[in-house]
């Protein structure tokens, strides 16, 4: 999986690509703890190019967010594929985690 | 088009990318949608996490099976054996997914989307080793 970094409006956007699977999900969470220790707490997880998510991908997404949330700041997930969609639903993630249509919204 | 495919991986999660790839290979000839994929390469990743991770507690190197095949037109099988220490993940407690952020966990919720993905999943210990089988019918209405 790639992580691309950018920034739009005041939230960092890391734009997901390839598969989050058990392998790939650390790096993830290693990613979104690099950033909190520099003082960002606004992120958006851009999933337009997110494949795949496996029990360990939503580990790293539920674990991000709530650290995002501990320090006051938010994670929004926007652009989900149809299949991430549905994992997301059957998990019961569209209720507990910001989900949008677009990116543009989630950095509203 | 092939009838079955056994593929043999080691306990390592270095393996699921190929175990994905496999059964992408598998599927393609019968017109799998990215949903049906995913959720084939979904389930058998959180199978086979199981075992790898808590199969085989001497930490030494060990193998097991995973045999793709379709049963029926239309649908995908796949059958895990292996000879990890006896655990059925099937019969997990249900988990609650309606809990709000701060109180969920996670635990469990990898067989959870095995039984909601899937038409057909299911457990026997015989000869000394695990077998698991689920099944998926392709192009669901969900």
């Amino acid at each position: 999986m790639d992580i691309t970094e950018s920034q739009l409006n005041s939230a960092t956007v890391l734009a997901l690509s390839g598969r989050l699977d058990g392998l790939a999900a650390p790096a993830l969470e290693q990613k979104v703890d690099a950033l909190l220790a520099t003082g960002v707490k606004n992120v958006v997880l851009d999933c337009s190019g997110l494949a795949y998510v496996s029990s360990a991908g939503l580990r790293a997404f539920l674990t991000s967010a709530k650290k995002l949330k501990a320090a006051g700041g938010k994670a929004s997930f926007a652009a989900l594929t149809p299949a991430v969609h549905e994992v997301f639903e059957l998990s019961g993630f569209l209720t507990v985690l910001t989900v949008h249509p677009t990116t543009a919204a989630a950095a509203q | 088009m092939s009838s079955s495919t056994l593929l043999t991986l080691a306990n390592d999660l270095a393996e699921i990318p190929r175990l994905a790839e496999a059964v992408e290979a598998f599927c393609e000839p019968h017109e799998p949608t990215m949903k049906d994929l995913m959720a084939i390469q979904l389930a058998l990743e959180e199978l086979i996490t199981n075992v790898i991770n808590y199969g085989y507690p001497d930490g030494l190197p060990h193998t097991f099976t995973v045999d793709l095949s379709s049963p029926a037109p239309g649908c995908i099988r796949a059958v895990i054996t292996d000879d990890a220490i006896a655990y059925d993940p099937l019969a997990r407690p249900e988990v609650d997914t309606t809990l709000p952020l701060e109180e969920r966990k996670i635990g469990g919720l990898g067989v959870h989307l095995v039984k909601k993905l899937m038409d057909v999943s299911h457990y026997e210990r015989r000869d000394g080793k695990n077998i698991l089988t689920i099944e998926r019918r392709l192009n669901r209405a969900d």
